[in-house]
């Protein structure tokens, strides 16, 4: 009973009002501003976080696409997402103030320390809000850094493991977490504030400001005088922030997340203190990682019961010493490993590269995902949106290698590839190095000789075999008054009737598409080139679908020039 | 400081503060506002302006039943996603001459439920409400209050191309949504 007493007697006096409810003791003054700075930030991140969230999706599949859309296509999306982001900052740097100002003042002590604890929770929430808002844009950037960051905690001893698997949702990174970190960012944390706000700011009010030592007598009221100084502070903060967020173009959106591709992962600023810590303790970074944070969380919880100098009268600083020494030592060391961990970033010249190459990527995904739209398979995918990706990727992994370079082993293909002057030089030159020259057939016995035409005559040779690929510039009739020359000098090796073979290669609708795809099915098939066929098929490895991607790249190749693939987008 | 002096004084303040609180809520409203309302100015979902090409004209015989195709944009923009291949609905294709043939929507007009082809009756039937069309769409009977829609057909080297058209559901009067 006596402890329950003891209670009792104890919160009463934290919750019976100390001041005059709507009184400013010793008059208005810029000095107690900093609290409203601090609401206003938390007001702006909830406007500006409600409107995001009409326009975000939280699923691995949709988050970057949305973002990507509300941050480059969505009017002005870019300033209000620059305002959450930032804003965060914002408030984060406001309640560092806001908390050194209470800790001078000695703000926390009775009957304040529930304002101060209020406080402490709600530092917290907003740093939970950085952490779990960061994830949601599913970007490299904040992908990795969350990544890391439940890392960490799965290093903490005995529930690592399960904290771990309850923060991702599972096993690894994925919808659940999304949906789970989207969750506590728009419902629980905002919740969890908004209480703890009420609490703080009720307490705040039934206890006024701290008394200022040195003040004039009396009290006036808080309104309107006190108000347009909250007010003033809000604008400059306000100003300030806008500045910020027009000068860097917002909050900025990275690659989208690739959980196979390496990214040098920083955090938020303010958690930059934790990352050089970490870096510097080496093998120790868990007590750098959980055990340093918990001890300043411990000491800042436990300042009103450390100092116990009475609050009113003569609560000069000096006679704090101790307290406010290892509070603001600890201010220092954080602002000191901040700013040496950016400062380290800033003249590494291997990080440097890593982020211009990140930006360049970034800046690439974005362009085509306001180009052509993001497939349904997600942010990733929004690479394969390049045309005549399929193709071209595949020509890339399965052809390149035998078809370019001074090492192939196979005819040269490259841009012009099946035109009228590709097939006029292989008329005058079938076994020549940009042809069969490095293939066993043209060694053979059954080697084609070169056309032995010129002028008309070839022009017209030359449009016939052209017209096979049913190309829509192909002149007919010049080519049909090749036919003679055709039945003379060609049909012993090449039928040009569909569907029937030739001891070479048949002509019938040869450099088609069709043709193109069954071509790379199967070489060996005799429509094709028969036994002496050294290439592959690779109907097998191929589906009908990428084949013909294949085959539409190669007739793009046929009207293209050498410029024309150095202008393609990079894959 | 007179009584006149303070109450200027207050009335200023009190005036300074609504213009600075009106001012910083303006500069956070006007932007989010204005970004609220961007979709309402644009095509967030395309439909599929250009004809769909449905196959070859041959696929269909002179006399014979309707027969019923999905019919698959290339392409639709909903927002930040392009998807490839959607299929939109069916429409039956009935070949009317050598070288045309028509389209009728199979969403039924009374409440959009997908009509079937009844081969032994020859007419459209809806499943849900029993609308009944004669092969040219006309309405026979049920709640329909008009036959099945039409869609605009075009044939070009001998192929099909169909422009994807939806209709208001309902009604006598055939209206494009």
């Amino acid at each position: 009973m006596g402890l329950l007493q003891e209670l009792r007697t104890a919160l009463q006096v934290r919750l019976t009002a100390s001041a005059t409810p709507g009184q400013v003791p010793g008059g208005p003054s810029l000095a107690y501003v900093l609290g409203a700075v601090v609401t206003f930030f938390l007001v702006l991140s909830a406007v500006t976080g409600l409107a995001l969230s009409f326009f975000y999706a939280p699923s691995v599949t949709d988050a970057w696409a949305s973002v990507a859309y509300l941050e480059d296509q969505v009017t002005w999306g870019w300033l209000v997402r620059g305002l959450h982001l930032h804003g965060a900052s914002a408030l984060v740097i406001a309640c560092g103030l806001h908390l050194a100002q209470t800790a001078w003042l000695g703000a926390y002590r009775r009957p304040r320390e529930l304002t101060w604890f209020a406080g402490l929770g709600l530092m917290l929430l907003v740093l939970g809000f950085t952490i779990t808002g960061f994830v949601l844009r599913w970007d490299q950037a904040g992908y990795w850094a969350s990544k890391v960051e439940v890392g960490i905690a799965a290093a903490t001893p005995v529930v690592g493991d399960l904290v771990q698997k309850l923060a991702q949702g599972g096993n690894d990174y994925g919808n659940l977490t999304l949906t789970r970190f989207h969750a506590l960012h728009v419902g629980l944390l905002p919740a969890l504030t908004l209480g703890l706000v009420g609490a703080h700011v009720w307490l705040a009010r039934r206890h006024g400001v701290t008394p200022r030592r040195r003040q004039g007598a009396g009290a006036s009221p808080w309104w309107p005088a006190q108000t347009v100084r909250n007010l003033v502070a809000v604008a400059l903060a306000f100003a300030a922030l806008l500045a910020v967020v027009v000068s860097t173009g917002g909050a900025g959106l990275e690659a989208p997340a690739d959980p196979t591709a390496a990214y040098d992962a920083r955090p938020l600023w303010y958690f930059r203190w934790l990352f050089l810590l970490r870096k510097l303790m080496g093998p120790w970074e868990t007590v750098a990682a959980l055990i340093i944070p918990g001890l300043v969380l411990g000491f800042l919880v436990a300042m009103p019961l450390l100092d116990r100098t009475p609050a009113q009268g003569q609560g000069s600083p000096r006679r704090r010493r101790l307290v406010l020494a290892t509070f603001f030592a600890l201010c220092a060391g954080i602002t000191a490993l901040t700013a040496a961990s950016l400062a380290r970033d800033a003249g590494d010249a291997e990080h440097g590269k890593q982020v211009a190459k990140a930006e360049a990527q970034a800046t690439r995904a974005r362009r085509l995902a306001r180009t052509y739209g993001v497939p349904p398979a997600g942010g990733l995918a929004v690479y394969q949106t390049v045309p005549m990706w399929r193709g071209r990727a595949l020509w890339e992994t399965q052809c390149k290698d035998c078809h370019q370079g001074k090492d192939r082993k196979g005819p040269l293909i490259e841009a012009g590839y099946g035109s009228r002057a590709w097939i006029a030089r292989f008329f005058a030159d079938p076994g020549g190095d940009e042809f069969y020259g490095r293939n066993k057939v043209a060694k053979s016995e059954g080697a084609m000789k070169p056309v032995e035409l010129t002028g008309e005559p070839l022009a017209e040779m030359v449009e016939l075999v052209y017209a096979e690929s049913g190309a829509a510039d192909a002149d007919r009739g010049r080519a049909q008054k090749a036919l003679p020359a055709f039945e003379e000098q060609c049909s012993d090796c090449h039928s040009r009737e569909e569907g029937v073979s030739s001891s070479g290669p048949a002509l019938a609708r040869r450099g088609s598409l069709d043709h193109l795809v069954q071509f790379i099915g199967n070489p060996t098939a005799p429509i094709h080139l028969g036994e002496a066929a050294e290439m592959p098929r690779f109907d097998k490895d191929l589906s009908m679908v990428d084949r013909e991607a294949l085959a539409q790249y190669l007739l793009w190749l046929r009207t293209a020039t050498a410029a024309d693939v150095a202008g393609l987008e990079p894959l | 400081m007179s009584d006149d002096s303070g109450s200027d004084r207050r009335a200023m303040l009190r005036l300074t503060a609504c213009a600075l609180g009106g001012g910083i809520a303006a500069a956070v409203g006007v932007p989010v506002v204005r970004m609220l309302a961007d979709p309402a100015s644009k095509i967030t979902v395309t439909g599929p302006s250009a004809p769909i090409d449905l196959g070859p004209l041959d696929r269909l015989k002179i006399g014979a039943d309707p027969v019923s195709v999905p019919v698959v944009a290339k392409e639709i923009r909903d927002g930040w996603n392009a998807v490839q291949q959607v299929v939109l609905g069916s429409a039956y294709l009935t070949r009317t001459s050598a070288g045309d043939c028509t389209a009728l929507s199979s969403v039924c007009p009374h409440l959009a439920c997908t009509i079937g082809w009844d081969p032994g009756k020859r007419h459209y039937v809806c499943p849900c409400h029993e609308s009944l069309f004669d092969p040219s769409g006309e309405r026979v009977t049920g709640p329909s209050e008009r036959g099945l829609d039409p869609l605009p057909v075009t044939i070009k080297d001998g192929r099909i191309y169909l422009t994807w058209t939806r209709y208001r559901m309902g009604g006598s009067k055939r209206e494009p949504v």
